[in-house]
């Protein structure tokens, strides 16, 4: 740094970001750090409850004519086990990465809207409580992982199974459309100086794009999810065809949601992929341009065929033509995005350390995935396998292998970042090999027990049928699978006191995150760096170059333009508060409330509009002169 | 599974169906499926509506289940030679329930199954 801070301004500094001591302080931190590492936390332990579930499944179905659960009990497992992964694990991880690292690579002090993402998580805490705490007192949904209508609606589904399925979805999409729109804000206008588009890192890139699409995506579900229960509790009819509603309506809305979901998790993945590639190839990204523009199209493409999940609903012929050729044109720009990596690596001096391998791990077993994939999208094939496992192999394929891989990688490769301790690496290695190994053992058996007929959801099959030898494959794939996830849990466990100390940059990094110490302080960088490339740490040997000027006695970040970063004004940071916690309870109240009675909106909003005043409550000085001036 | 008709108002094995949503909506799928909805449908006036609570029978649990089983004029010396104990419990549950539903509610639910068998258009096998 150029221009060091005095003993005094740095004092000064650190005490402007500090939060409060003790659980005053943990219950009103703002800091996208804390928040963020809550948010890793809670999905890591719901990934553990919901593996459970997964492997008490793969043992029901080891055998033929298992008993060991009830028909009812399976519905309800994998029900649970599906919108837990997809809406409490996937989607909040990767915003989760975002909350953390987007400051962080944009050499920021902290998010646009720091008491927005306090708010983010506790909204996402009460939608895993809505589906969790149910399940605990046995009142867990059982319709699967989307709930069609008319099963469930009003006539089929009685209880409040569905409700809370709907509403914890309500609770996610809330707190999600909450991170998004922080991280684009963040990612549009803080950008520090000399950060045009251009030089935007595609890991910030993805985040943002997929903030975008969560944007436009998840407004459908959360419509969806408020109509069903609008079907059931105050009786209206959507989807009640004998009244002029239509079921369809449902699947359209749902999938115009769940189709961009999907790539909502891929293209994050995609950015810890890029961010990997670069570093451990010690080269700068082949075909920075051509990835960016292949996650522009990809997020195009994915609002134009969310009817590929519905080929066999019997829509017009014209229609699943179309879907059919917008999903298979989706493997032009996935494909050369995973071209540009290998071209990275290829032309690069690559260094095998545990990241790199998440990433082959990623390479090899996403690309079957999108195989499959293309074979799913054609209407005809789609036709013979739909609802059979060979979807239940693709989709785990795409999602585990383009997501949670990478996702893994990006935990090994920015743990050191957050902790000042790298992982170890026996460890590391261990674990990459029993969890690729075991899903590939796992998984790709499913895709020709989908082919022999076997189909998605059923609680167990007869000996005759000849599906056995596979599933007991499966299952023992599986639990080595587990069994690995568990040595990588147990080695981010050990190493946080006994592995090795990082320093700020372990791996040689490119990016702005690697300037400051590991963890990084509260306030993240002393003065704002100033970026001349798109590896700033790699062209300014060196010293980073800084923007002196932001104060130090209290909390500022700065504001730039949105294509040149060029810097406008000093912003004004809010403080930690209590609020986001009160509107998120309020809010909790309220959607808990709305699956009982409908004057659970009204009664609810009392409430909750007293915690958003409060939340936005003026604090500045009344103005003394001039037109606004206070009158005596 | 129960076996037998209730032993009184107060039958211990009530509680499994009367204050369980899942038996009440069997119960109601029976009875569209026995054809009790086309006279006691919720257009039904005066005795043969079952929702405006006045059990011109009785409405204690084992008058109602004794009434549908044994006294129903609809088959020949009531439905118990038709309608297998179990279901007899659900439809019961559900036919005491139907005072708690609103005609809004139950009009939703009947938009829902209107695709189901109604007693005469039933294809099914026929005991």
């Amino acid at each position: 740094m150029t221009a060091p801070l005095t003993p005094e301004q740095a004092d000064r500094l650190a005490v402007s970001w500090r939060d409060a001591p003790g659980l005053w302080g943990f219950l009103t931190t703002v800091d996208h750090k804390r928040i963020a590492a809550r948010y890793i936390l809670t999905v890591v332990l719901l990934m553990f409850l919901a593996g459970m579930l997964a492997l008490d499944m793969r043992l029901q179905l080891a055998w033929p004519d298992m008993g060991r659960m009830t028909p009812q009990l399976y519905n309800e497992s994998f029900s649970l086990h599906g919108s837990t992964m997809l809406f409490l694990v996937s989607v909040p991880v990767m915003e989760a990465m975002a909350i953390w690292l987007v400051p962080l690579m944009l050499g920021q002090r902290a998010l646009a809207f720091p008491r927005l993402a306090a708010f983010s998580y506790w909204l996402y805490l009460g939608g895993v409580l809505m589906l969790w705490v149910p399940h605990a007192v046995g009142i867990t949904p059982d319709l699967g992982w989307f709930e069609y209508p008319p099963l469930s609606g009003p006539g089929y589904a009685p209880g409040h199974r569905a409700d809370i399925w709907a509403q914890m979805i309500t609770f996610t999409e809330v707190a999600a459309l909450a991170a998004s729109v922080n991280v684009v804000a963040t990612v549009l206008k803080m950008r520090p100086p000399g950060m045009t588009l251009a030089r935007i890192p595609v890991f910030v890139w993805s985040q943002a794009i997929a903030g975008l699409m969560t944007i436009f995506s998840l407004p459908a579900v959360m419509l969806v999810t408020s109509m069903l229960i609008a079907d059931r509790l105050v009786s209206t009819q959507f989807f009640a065809p004998a009244a002029g509603g239509d079921p369809i309506l449902f699947q359209h809305l749902f999938w115009w949601f769940g189709h961009p979901e999907v790539y909502i998790i891929f293209l994050p993945a995609a950015g810890f992929v890029s961010m990997i590639v670069e570093t451990f190839s010690r080269r700068t990204l082949f075909g920075h341009v051509a990835v960016v523009l292949s996650m522009l199209g990809i997020a195009a493409l994915a609002f134009g065929l969310w009817v590929h999940h519905m080929f066999a609903v019997g829509l017009p012929r014209l229609g699943n033509d179309f879907y059919t050729a917008a999903s298979m044109a989706v493997a032009l720009p996935a494909g050369l995005q995973i071209f540009c990596w290998i071209a990275t690596l290829w032309s690069g001096r690559p260094r095998f350390d545990t990241p790199l391998l998440w990433v082959l791990g990623f390479i090899a077993t996403f690309v079957i995935g999108g195989l499959s994939g293309v074979m799913a999208a054609s209407a005809p094939l789609d036709q013979q396998i739909t609802d059979t496992y060979f979807i239940v192999a693709h989709f785990h394929y795409v999602l585990i292998g383009g997501a949670i891989l990478p996702l893994l990688g990006a935990f090994c490769y920015w743990y050191p970042k957050a902790t000042g301790r790298l992982m170890s690496e026996r460890l590391g290695k261990l674990a990459f090999w029993l969890i690729v190994g075991g899903f590939n053992l796992g998984f790709f058996p499913m895709h020709l027990l989908g082919l022999m007929g076997m189909p998605r959801r059923v609680y167990t099959y007869s000996e005759g049928m000849g599906w056995g030898p596979l599933n007991l494959v499966a299952t023992l794939g599986s639990a080595i699978a587990v069994a690995g996830g568990l040595v990588f849990v147990a080695n981010a466990w050990w190493s946080r006191r006994h592995g090795a100390l990082a320093g700020p940059d372990p791996w040689g990094g490119s990016t702005l995150e690697w300037a400051v110490p590991s963890p990084p302080p509260q306030h993240n960088f002393d003065h704002l760096p100033v970026v001349d490339s798109l590896t700033p740490l790699w062209t300014q040997k060196e010293a980073l170059q800084v923007m002196t000027g932001l104060a130090v006695e209290r909390r500022e970040v700065l504001v730039t333009s949105v294509i040149e970063a060029t810097p406008e004004y000093r912003q004004k940071s809010p403080k930690p508060s209590i609020a986001p916690l009160f509107s998120a309870l309020a809010v909790t109240i309220l959607f808990i409330g709305s699956i009982f009675t409908p004057w659970a909106l009204v009664w609810g909003a009392v409430p909750l509009a007293a915690a958003l005043i409060a939340w936005f409550w003026p604090q500045r000085e009344r103005a003394t002169t001039g037109p606004l001036a206070v009158r005596r | 599974m129960p076996q037998t008709a209730p032993n009184g108002a107060q039958d211990s094995r009530a509680a499994a169906y009367e204050r369980n949503l899942y038996q009440v909506a069997q119960g109601g799928r029976y009875f569209t499926w026995y054809g009790c909805g086309s006279c006691h449908g919720r257009s039904a006036k005066g005795p043969l509506n079952l929702g405006d609570r006045v059990w011109v029978h009785g409405g204690a649990l084992d008058q109602v289940y004794g009434f549908i089983a044994e006294r129903h004029p609809g088959a020949t010396a009531g439905y118990a030679a038709r309608i297998p104990a179990e279901q007899l419990w659900q439809i019961t549950a559900y036919v005491r329930n139907l005072p708690r539903l609103t005609p809004e509610k139950r009009r939703r639910q009947d938009l829902d199954q209107v695709g189901e068998p109604q007693g005469s258009n039933w294809t099914g096998p026929v005991r």
